[in-house]
């Protein structure tokens, strides 16, 4: 039982899985939870699971994204904090200055701390004045024709392909590779547009595109008495278009480049006077060099992969740090115990270029057993809406050894029945009988190296089309089929 | 049981034991059953209810492919013929699985392409242990490529004579027959007497089983005859004392009258002459026909309209397996009351042809020639397939050849190039090879249609009945294995009664259940909801004008 000073009713100003998720962790604490929504959401399982929710109007998706309605109604339900978890506000510096301003406590880090890192030239000087090592980059380039220059520049001395990227990018929009002068020219104006319509910054930058690399990132916890400590590693290199697909626990790497790595992210976390919880996020080479790529300043999609091996509750410690606690365990005490695997069932067809498929989800039986872990969104007779993300429900699962953790993952595919909608369990069964996912071996271009993954036929229970006649058997009176 | 065959022994070991024995085996030829007497709509689960028993009864093999039985298991049944047989053969593991085949016509109607028939035998032969291949003119060429992939394969080659009276049918006829066929095989094959229209006496086919033995005294005889005219159990009695050592034999609960004679009816007077019918546990057999009654209920709308036996059938001759077939056309055409003018016409037409053999093809050439004649007058309308047998596309006409009268309305019908039927003869008679498609490219038409690979056993079924096999794949991959449902739910009529509930097995012994909780109309559309596995669905289907909705809801 804790003791201490706690708070007593927190807002969630999110929606889906994340909200649930960090009412869970909430509700450990004894902590009351209030939920927001947009009318358009209403049918959300995160209302549901609060213990107080309130309409924050019409929708769709403008109001989870407007910082007044949601101060206003956090001051209204009587909350003393904020959590953003991710996506929305999660990364707009102006939220948590919104909370301050309005005496809640923000659950994330100041919002110095987010503009510094959320802008990419600020973050890779911080990482080089830790001597961090940082892809080679322009600084932000100028407009029009001389931030053309300024590039053509850059690929003479560094060569293609290059990487465009938006100063305030994240979740890989405004990313683009370019391969030669061409591509690089149009694909500047198309990177431009993108990030101001996306972040409402036209600025961009490149950086040295490095050879099939791993994305290694590592989860940190920073705490108002200068504590900064490490949960490990994580490798996300199963991308599709910069988004992650499958994220695992740990990256896999030698221990002692892991510890360097590590490392690295801790003197970067405490060069930015980093709070709560975040992840400083690098590309690998094959031969063990490392670069520093960005610092994402909010609780992560696939930090369930990290709890699966360290046992730690980092909502709970993100909690109890805005609290003004200190962490509750020391660097010597984390412990990675074997692997994490973390994906994302989405309302999409992978065949179809992962095109969101949203409907209403007619049946849905859920996984479970040992070892298996769901943070979902949806229920039976559940209509996805096609205002917000996909994600339906996040699947991580543990064992004991790689070759484990992937026999239960593809035991708990397997376990899933969901009617009504295309879903990704499909592609993902495919990747499970891959050979180089289950001999560990993928980088940044496993997704675009076996386009054969998407060549699957998806499986209907058979007793569901067979339920298919009776219906039909049922309508006319007679089998149309037997005749 | 001693002296029983299991399918797990080897050709040569089979016909040793049959060669040696002293006593007589039994095949269960339900798919002649199923055509001759239900309109081939037996269900593979009733096949699965009673296969426990059937394997204990001991039958020396169970025929329940080929003839008509595929087209319909596609078309009707929706059903894969190749899983029939998988399904069979985990349901019987000892039981010998026994397939017919039309010669070049394989399971079909008209002669197919030798790369087909080539290439169909082998699929099948991966399942079928025992192939018995007939010729409508009893023309041995016809039957050669069959014959070597099956003797390929491993299985065992089963030739058929087919058997017919009149005075062309003599035993020198049929022993030379035989030889021919023996010179082709080599000795180690059965062969089977084919009685497709249960002809002859029980003293006729006496002799002739005992005119084969003695020019044949190696060769082991089975002996395949219907019961329309309710005598086959004489027949089978006579020939099994002549020497036959294989019948083909019916449940008596099913009471076949176009199909075969009962088993146990065979067994009881077969006993009296101190013939044992070797490997057959009579109780197991009872419990077979006392399960059968009760599914026979079942399928009591596809029974013929005309039942009971008929000794008539020594003149018109019609095959048992095509009864079924010509009375549902004759119903559906409405000349049902006409069918003794057909009969008698049947007969007349028989003899004009050339007095061969009433069975698929020639069957469906005589019944449409001699409809045709009664509706329209002699010959008026004659069919492609008859012009087809007289220019001599199926092989040469066994005794003679029809009278030049019937040659000419036959061949000048719709000519309009003034040929006389001699030169069309001259131009166009003689058995032409339909020519060998490209099956790779068929494998592309198929897999285009069906939106994935298909199969060599998909292409094959697509081969055979190119539009009903697509169609079937289709409906597969829409609703599934549906043969596992239940017959009675498979046939249902009117609709499902709210609290309804459907309970089957999957082929993996797993219960399933389906229960119908509504249903409701909304305009053209009928929402039926169920809960399936515990799960619950809603599923709307279009109906065209109105439906018969269930009165309960």
């Amino acid at each position: 039982m804790i003791e201490k000073l706690m708070f007593e009713k927190i807002l969630v100003a999110n929606r889906g899985e994340i909200a649930i998720r960090i009412m869970r962790s909430a509700q450990e604490l004894d902590i009351k939870v209030v939920a927001i929504y947009e009318e358009t959401d209403k049918d959300a399982y995160h209302i549901t699971q609060a213990d107080e929710a309130i309409c924050i109007g019409p929708g769709p998706r403008k109001d989870y994204l407007d910082i007044e309605k949601i101060i206003a109604v956090a001051e209204k339900s009587g909350a003393q904090a904020i959590h953003p978890g991710y996506g929305f506000l999660a990364e707009n510096p102006d939220f948590p200055e919104a909370c301050t301003n309005a005496g809640l406590v923000f659950i994330g880090p100041p919002p110095e701390v987010i503009r510094n890192l959320g802008s990419k030239v600020i973050a890779r000087r911080i990482a080089a004045e830790t001597e961090i090592p940082v892809i080679p980059a322009t600084s932000t380039l100028s407009p029009d024709a001389p931030g053309e220059k300024e590039a053509l520049e850059f690929a003479d001395e560094h060569g293609y392909p290059i990487m465009i990227k938006a100063v305030s990018g994240g979740g890989g929009r405004g990313i683009r590779r370019v391969e030669d002068e061409k591509a690089l020219l149009s694909g500047l104006k198309r990177s431009r547009s993108e990030a101001l319509m996306s972040f409402g910054s036209d600025e961009v930058y490149l950086e040295r595109c490095l050879y099939r690399p791993q994305h290694v990132e590592v989860q940190i916890l920073a705490d108002s008495f200068g504590n900064v400590v490490h949960l490990g590693t994580r490798n996300c290199s199963i991308q599709r278009r910069h988004q992650k697909l499958i994220e695992i626990a740990p990256a896999g790497l030698e221990a002692a480049l892991s510890e360097e790595i590590c490392s690295a992210a801790v003197r970067a976390t405490r060069a930015a006077d980093y709070l709560s919880a975040g992840t400083v996020e690098f590309l690998v080479e094959p031969d063990g060099s490392f670069y520093f790529l960005e610092v994402n300043t909010r609780i992560q999609v696939e930090h369930t992969v990290t709890e699966m091996v360290t046992g730690i509750d980092i909502v709970r410690e993100q909690l109890l740090i805005a609290l003004g606690e200190p962490i509750s365990f020391s660097q010597d005490e984390v412990v990675e115990r074997g692997y994490a695997i973390e994906l994302r069932i989405n309302a999409e067809d992978p065949k179809n270029d992962f095109l969101a498929s949203p409907g209403i989800v007619q049946v849905y039986q859920a996984s479970a057993g040992h070892g298996v872990r769901l943070d979902g969104a949806i229920y039976q007779g559940y209509e996805i809406p096609r205002y917000y993300d996909s994600m339906m429900v996040k699947l991580t699962v543990y064992g004991f050894t790689w070759q484990e953790a992937v026999d239960r993952l593809s035991r708990a595919l397997n376990g899933f029945l969901i009617i009504g909608v295309k879903t990704t369990i499909p592609y993902f069964q495919q990747i499970m009988q891959e050979p180089d996912f289950i001999q560990m071996r993928f980088d940044t271009s496993y997704i675009d190296t076996h386009p054969h993954l998407l060549e699957y036929s998806e499986e209907e229970r058979e007793v569901d089309k067979i339920a298919r006649l009776i219906a039909e058997i049922n309508a006319h009176g007679y089998n149309p089929y037997a005749r | 049981m001693q002296g029983r065959i299991n399918s797990k022994m080897s050709v040569d070991e089979i016909l040793g034991i049959l060669r040696g024995s002293g006593g007589y085996y039994l095949c269960n030829n339900e798919r002649d059953v199923s055509q001759s007497d239900f309109k081939n709509r037996l269900m593979p689960m009733t096949t699965m209810r009673v296969a426990p028993h059937r394997e204990e009864a001991g039958f020396f093999s169970i025929e329940v492919s080929g003839g008509a039985s595929i087209h319909v298991d596609l078309l009707r049944k929706q059903v894969n013929p190749f899983e029939r047989l998988r399904i069979t053969r985990r349901a019987m593991p000892n039981t010998l699985l026994q397939i017919v085949c039309r010669g070049a016509s394989l399971f079909g109607y008209r002669h197919y392409p030798e790369s087909v028939i080539r290439v169909t035998v082998q699929q099948f032969a991966k399942y079928a242990d025992i192939w018995r291949v007939y010729d409508f003119l009893n023309h041995v060429p016809n039957m050669i490529p069959i014959f070597e992939e099956v003797q390929q394969a491993g299985r065992i080659l089963m030739p058929s004579v087919c058997f017919s009276t009149g005075k062309e049918h003599t035993d020198a006829y049929y022993v030379e027959k035989i030889k021919e066929i023996l010179e082709v095989t080599g000795p180690d094959v059965i062969i089977s007497i084919k009685n497709h229209s249960g002809l002859g006496t029980p003293k006729r086919i006496g002799q002739l089983v005992e005119a084969i033995s003695a020019a044949c005294p190696d060769v082991i005889l089975h002996y395949h005859g219907c019961n329309t005219d309710g005598n086959d159990i004489g027949r089978m009695i006579a020939a099994v004392q002549a020497g036959v050592k294989i019948c083909d034999v019916a449940d008596h609960g099913y009471g076949a009258v176009y199909g075969q004679a009962p088993a146990l009816t065979l067994i009881q007077s077969l006993e009296d002459y101190g013939k044992k019918a070797v490997g057959m546990n009579i109780p197991a057999l009872v419990r077979c026909s006392d399960i059968l009654r009760r599914e026979r209920r079942i399928y009591e709308p596809f029974e013929n309209q005309f039942r009971g036996h008929d000794p008539t059938v020594a003149s018109y001759k019609l095959t048992g397996g095509a009864a079924g077939s010509t009375f549902e056309q004759a119903d559906t055409g409405g000349f049902l009351d006409r069918m003794p003018e057909i009969f008698e016409e049947m007969a007349r037409v028989q003899v004009e042809l050339g007095n061969w053999w009433s069975v698929t093809p020639g069957s469906q050439i005589l019944w449409t020639t001699a409809v045709n004649n009664v509706l329209f007058g002699r010959y008026e309308r004659p069919s492609l397939d008859l012009k087809n047998l007289i220019l001599g596309r199926y092989g040469p006409l066994p005794f003679y050849d029809p009278q030049e009268w019937i040659c000419k309305k036959v061949l000048a019908y719709q000519r309009s190039d003034g040929k006389k039927w001699h030169e069309i003869l001259a131009e166009d008679g003689g058995q032409v090879k339909p020519r060998d498609p490209d099956l790779e490219r068929e494998r592309e038409n198929l897999e285009a249609k069906l939106g994935r690979p298909a199969s060599d056993e998909d292409l094959v079924l697509y081969l055979q009945h190119p539009f009903d096999a697509a169609a079937f794949l289709q409906f597969e991959a829409q609703y599934g294995r549906t043969w596992l449902l239940p017959p009675e739910v498979w046939f249902r009529s009117g609709g499902f009664k709210s609290g309804e509930r459907i309970t089957f097995e999957d082929e993996h012994g797993k219960p399933h259940y389906i229960e119908v909780m509504s249903t409701r109309r909304e305009g053209g559309t009928v929402l039926t909801s169920l809960v399936v596995d515990h799960t619950f669905h809603t599923v709307s289907v279009t109906v065209k004008g109105s439906s018969v909705l269930p009165t309960s809801n």
